[in-house]
């Protein structure tokens, strides 16, 4: 099981800021978020302006397959605009 | 201070309190090095055609001191003569003319650090997850 956080609008659209989820060990990213957007469908609306990272990482939402570990953290972040 | 003990150092902190820059700068300051490059960001009063009373950040703090310090890693190896980096970036409230972002870089010589801060800079907007809310 993983660690999802949701941040920004993601957080006011799941309803919540942190939780865990169950997902197979292995999935594309692609998979990994619409596993979150099934348990969370407010979330498609703003699939084409998020960020995702897993494990502290930035990942693209596509084909690149991801082998998770129990307890690592996947975060659900808005465009960035720091600095 | 022992002056044999100046091992380059990275100073990386996100807080919600006002951002120093006498702080900053000292943080950096080595016996071995003629200059400290500083940037600071402050709040604009405008952005896209709108007035800006204040603009509120939030991070994905984990993340961005590990991003944070991946770039002061990057610095080091880009340029190799930079002795110490100091990041602060405020969350939260920010409001007009203050800073929402001081970096310091201390090098021997001026060319290092300037052109370390440039691209301290310029990398945390584009890949440190911190956000204008």
């Amino acid at each position: 099981q993983v660690s999802v956080l949701y941040f920004a609008r993601s957080a006011e659209l799941a309803g919540l800021r942190c939780e865990t989820l169950w997902v197979p060990r292995q999935v594309t990213s692609l998979q990994l978020w619409e596993e979150i957007v099934k348990v969370h469908p407010r979330l498609a609306v703003i699939r084409d302006q998020v960020v995702f990272a897993v494990r502290q990482e930035y990942v693209l939402l596509g084909d690149q397959l991801l082998v998770l570990q129990p307890g690592d953290e996947v975060a659900i972040i808005p465009p960035i605009s720091g600095g | 201070m022992d002056e044999s003990e100046d091992v380059p150092k990275d100073f990386v902190k996100l807080k919600s309190e006002k951002l120093s820059v006498d702080e900053v700068s000292e943080l950096v300051i080595s016996p071995y090095c003629g200059a400290v490059s500083l940037f600071i960001g402050t709040t604009r009063n405008n952005f896209e055609g709108k007035k800006v009373i204040h603009l509120e950040y939030e991070a994905y703090t984990s993340m961005a001191e590990s991003e944070i310090k991946k770039i002061c890693r990057d610095v080091r190896q880009k340029w190799p003569s930079v002795k110490h980096i100091a990041v602060h970036h405020r969350l939260g409230v920010v409001p007009i003319t203050e800073a929402s972002v001081i970096i310091a870089v201390s090098s021997p010589h001026r060319a290092e650090s300037l052109e370390a801060v440039m691209y301290c800079i310029n990398t945390l907007k584009a890949s440190v997850p911190i956000w204008k809310k």
